[in-house]
């Protein structure tokens, strides 16, 4: 649920699926700004940044795990930082420069040093948590939290994969990093 | 570099791309671009979207279910209960069990388990249906739930015959042997937790229905949904071209995929359900709590004279899932005296099922465990024990191993750990104020195989394409299937394109039990082979072949160049000649399927589990093995536990890409580090509800959790277990960490823990 009411608990115990009558939502008309282009959106103010580039405007590179900020899955950058894009809603980033992993590298397709550290790396297997990893990861690097592994090890942590490639994340960030360090 | 160049850079050398090569994904780029479109990522016409209300109570009765206000809510489209939605056939098992003829509800009226889907919103936007869904109100006749396998009145469950498995006269041997050890050993509800929830979007065209659903097996779901409909099997198509982890959940069709399914075909409009992550946690079974018992007689030298084995898994009320626990038990170690039996009790819980070595991972956990604690007894190194004790053939079949390269596996890791510089006792390493501990385990599961088909086509441009509706859910299906074809086909590897994740191609079993890489690049390899024949023999008899009238009985293609094997005559590329053939494409479906089979036996092949080879078929048994050496640090004051170091070494026969059956490796052992320390369903107790079901209250490991972790493969190839010689590579790596771990937090703290997971309580 997107919403959440501190109420008393019921006699018997038992929340029910329930609640009170919502105020029927309003409509918004928004300009986004992701991986330099503008789009015009109507949408309601509950909208997150999320279901915005998933449901409306296709850009499923950057994925649901969660939906509740636990996962890192949805990691994308507002102004250059990394954001959980389920935890924010799209009228929230209005004006905001938003970059997602479909905008990640250069328009004639050179990967960013992220990404190509990542496929020679083996940073991945079923890909669903990665582009949340690899935004995670170029911002890393940018704060300079990549300086040795146990930084990256902590400074990635926000970024679940159950698919366990955590070792050859480590070792890809601190590819990356050194090259854009050089 | 670009994507492009990437795709080259990788097919450099001819090493790569071979079969055993090194080659990077393929599927690669697409995955790091954002460009890969997993399953229910489609964009669809007047789509919308479907919610779940979930039962609040764990046994009951639903009274009434009120509507009205989720009805009138904005662009709401329909909702959902027992009395509205569309009845359903019962459709068949797994094993293709003929169903009762008799209705089927995917919503609950009898609640047996709390999250049962009872009700559903569709709406034109998923905030509509979130909105709503919170608005429709659910009553209910609660009656009282037994939580789980300690509640009072669980019992003692339902004996699995299936399961007994004895020779000699156990438990006499056990109580005449001088050394004796007998200890319980617990594991907790555990649960896949893929990063990517499980959901679809349907569509109906008329009586055609198109699934974009995540799938392990998509010719059995396909199955279920045609059963449920009545429709046939052909009407159905699964499109599953990426799957974000599975680790055995999604194998099957469940409830929420008909509800999804059964609302577009009511609405007229394809509709998408996604699961939220709570709902993750209730909508389909983890892995059964499992308990055990685990009695071992030895003489004193430490030859085991007798091991008795007692199991219980939890199971649901309305549903079965039998988790083996004697499967480890009964081939690890030479036995002459040996019972093992389990039962299942039945708990208020969704059905339990597969996660990642279903049956092995926790027998590994007892027996494992066990065989240190009478190392200990007996004062001998817990790696001695288990060479005291190997077993030199199958125990319990009586039959040679294929391949066991257990022994090396102990010398080779034991060497590469440092075992050798580990003092015996207990607490007696210690670091500053952390404790160290050494600990080791094996690991074993079975080859599991089955029969294939695939489609290769060799384009009039030298190019070649792989069609199969197997998957890739990250174990790299995509790559070794192109190196295969590349390979058999002589073409570079970048030249081939595959295609998977779609039932209306050559059809494919289940992706589970580390089967999938042995099946498919059996059959690969076969399809590509008639490929390659009937191109050599186009090449040699038809009369626009330069090779026409060459006194040769075959050609050769290489690197994309076909000539004759001595060298004389001409050469050329394989797009010059299907030109001067004119010949637009070649196409082969292989298949490894027995001649003799009948229409039926080949649809249940593909279709259920029940045509499955068994490991023990014929002259040999069939396993993969591995040892997991790990240290563990263990904080004196607050008892804490870190994994500091692992090296394992692993046989899982030939490998058809190192660098991915190493990642595999890697993540099996990490989930194994997660069972063992972290990962722990908790139930309440009053509502039996998992109460712990999100990704922050249901510990994963994260990058913080986790040391360098060293594979070492000491497989060889096995032609008893696969066309090409591999063994399972997936399921293995998570068997034994647990155990592996558990005894290395005896050896830095003297305390035995045999309750899953080793949380800081139990160790203060
Ligand atoms: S989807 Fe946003 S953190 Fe998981
Ligand atoms: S690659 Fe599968 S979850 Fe990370």
């Amino acid at each position: 649920m997107t919403s959440q009411h501190i109420i008393d608990p019921p006699e018997d115990g038992h929340f029910r699926n329930g609640g009170n009558n919502q105020p029927s939502p309003t409509t918004l008309s928004i300009d986004l700004t992701i991986n330099g282009e503008t789009h015009s959106l109507d949408i309601e103010p509950r909208v997150t940044l999320l279901d915005a580039l998933r449901e409306r405007l296709a850009l499923t590179g950057t994925k649901k795990g969660c939906d509740q900020g636990q996962c890192g899955a949805c990691t994308v950058h507002v102004d250059g930082e990394r954001v959980l894009a389920c935890l924010t809603l799209a009228a929230q980033v209005e004006g905001r420069s938003i970059t997602t992993i479909e905008g990640l590298a250069d328009a004639d397709g050179t990967l960013h040093a992220v990404q190509a550290a990542f496929l020679e790396q083996d940073a991945f297997q079923c890909g669903y948590c990665t582009p949340g990893q690899i935004m995670s990861a170029v911002a890393c690097i940018r704060e300079g939290h990549a300086g040795s592994d146990e930084d990256i090890r902590e400074y990635m942590a926000g970024n679940l994969c159950r698919c366990g490639a955590y070792p050859h994340i480590v070792a890809a960030v601190r590819q990356a990093a050194r090259e854009l360090r050089s | 570099m670009t994507v492009h160049e990437m795709k080259h850079a990788a097919s450099d050398s001819a090493r790569l791309e071979a079969v055993g090569g090194r080659l990077s994904r393929v599927d690669g780029p697409a995955k790091i671009t954002g460009a890969a479109h997993y399953a229910f990522e489609q964009r669809l016409e007047g789509l919308t979207h479907a919610v779940l209300v979930g039962a609040t109570i764990a046994a009951g009765k639903v009274t009434a279910i009120d509507t009205r206000a989720a009805e009138t809510a904005p662009g709401v489209l329909a909702v959902l209960t027992p009395d509205t939605i569309m009845a359903l056939k019962t459709a068949s098992d797994w094993f293709g069990t003929p169903p009762p003829d008799r209705p089927y509800c995917p919503l609950a009226r009898e609640v047996t388990f709390s999250g049962q889907h009872v009700a559903a919103v569709v709406a034109e936007t998923f905030e509509q249906a979130v909105a709503a869904a919170a608005l429709v109100k659910v009553w209910y006749d609660e009656t009282p739930a037994i939580v789980d396998l300690s509640d009072g009145n669980a019992g003692d469950g339902i004996a699995i015959d299936a399961m007994t498995k004895e020779w000699g006269d156990a438990e006499a041997a056990f109580a005449e042997a001088p050394v004796r050890v007998c200890a319980a050993y617990n594991t907790p509800r555990e649960f896949q937790v893929a990063m990517e929830p499980h959901g679809l979007i349907a569509r109906w065209q008329g009586d055609q229905l198109t699934i974009w659903e995540p799938s392990q097996w998509l010719d059995g779901m396909a199955r279920t949904y045609a059963e449920w409909f009545g429709i046939p099997f052909e009407n159905v198509r699964l499109v599953s071209p990426y799957i974000g982890g599975g680790f055995g959940s999604k194998a099957l069709a469940l409830a929420h995929s008909a509800v999804a399914a059964a609302a577009a075909r009511m609405l007229g409009r394809p509709v998408k359900l996604v699961l939220t992550r709570p709902q993750n946690f209730t909508s389909y079974g983890g892995r059964a709590a499992t308990r055990q018992t685990v009695a071992i007689g030895a003489d004193r030298q430490g030859k085991i004279q007798s091991i008795v084995h007692r199991g219980v898994n939890e199971t649901a009320v309305d549903g079965m899932w039998v988790e083996p626990l004697g499967s480890v038990t009964s081939i690890m170690y030479a036995t002459p005296n040996f019972s093992s039996k389990q039962n299942v009790v039945r708990v208020n819980t969704v059905v339990p099922g597969a996660k990642r070595a279903p049956g092995e991972n926790p027998s590994a956990f007892g027996i494992e465990c066990a065989i240190d604690e009478l190392a200990y007894e007996l004062g001998l190194d817990p790696l001695e024990i288990r060479l005291i004790n190997y077993a030199e053939r199958d125990p319990h079949a009586k039959k040679a191993w294929s391949t066991r390269q257990l022994r090396e596996a102990f010398a080779t890791g034991a060497e590469a750990f440092g075992w050798a510089k580990r003092s015996r006792e207990p607490r007696s390493m210690r670091d500053g104020h952390q404790l160290v501990g050494w600990g080791v385990a094996a690991g074993t599961y079975p080859v599991r195989r089955a029969y294939g088909e695939a489609m290769v086509k060799l384009l009039s441009d030298g190019s070649a394409e792989v069609e199969s509706s197997s998957i890739d859910m990250g174990q790299g299906t995509y790559t070794i299937l192109a190196q295969t074809a590349a390979e058999t086909l002589g073409v570079p590897v970048e030249k081939v394109s595959v295609k998977l994740g779609d039932s209306r191609l050559a059809r494919a079993g289940v992706t589970g039990g580390s089967r999938l890489a042995g099946v498919m690049t059996g059959a690969v390899y076969k399809a590509a082979g008639q490929a390659l024949d009937e191109l050599i023999g186009l090449a040699l008899s038809d009369p626009r072949s330069p090779f026409h009238g060459l006194q040769a009985n075959t050609l050769v293609v290489k690197d994309g160049r076909i000539a004759s094997p001595r060298g004389d005559g001409p050469e050329l590329s394989v797009a010059e000649l299907m030109g001067m053939l004119g010949c637009e494409k070649i196409e082969a479906k292989g298949d490894t399927v027995p001649a003799s089979f009948t229409r039926e036996q080949r649809y249940n092949n593909y279709t259920t589990i029940a045509m499955a080879l068994p490991h023990t078929e014929g002259d040999y048994s069939r396993h993969s093995w591995c040892a997991h050496f790990v240290e563990v640090r263990v904080d004196e004051d607050f008892g804490t536990v870190r994994v500091s170091r692992v090296v394992s070494a692993l046989d899982s026969g030939r490998l058809y890409n190192p660098k991915l059956a190493e990642s595999q490796w890697k993540g099996g052992i990490i989930m194994g580090i997660g069972q063992a320390l972290l990962e722990e369903g908790i139930v309440d107790r009053r509502h039996g509800r998992i109460v712990n079901g999100n990704l922050a209250d249901y510990m994963l490991p994260t990058n913080a959790d986790i040391p360098d972790i060293q594979t070492i493969s000491v497989g060889i190839p096995d032609p008893h277990s696969s066309a090409l010689g591999g063994k399972g590579v997936g399921e293995l790596g998570i068997v034994g960490v647990a155990p592996a771990i558990a005894n290395a937090v005896f050896h830095a703290t003297g305390k035995r823990v045999r309750d899953l997971p080793i949380t800081l309580e139990k160790l203060i």
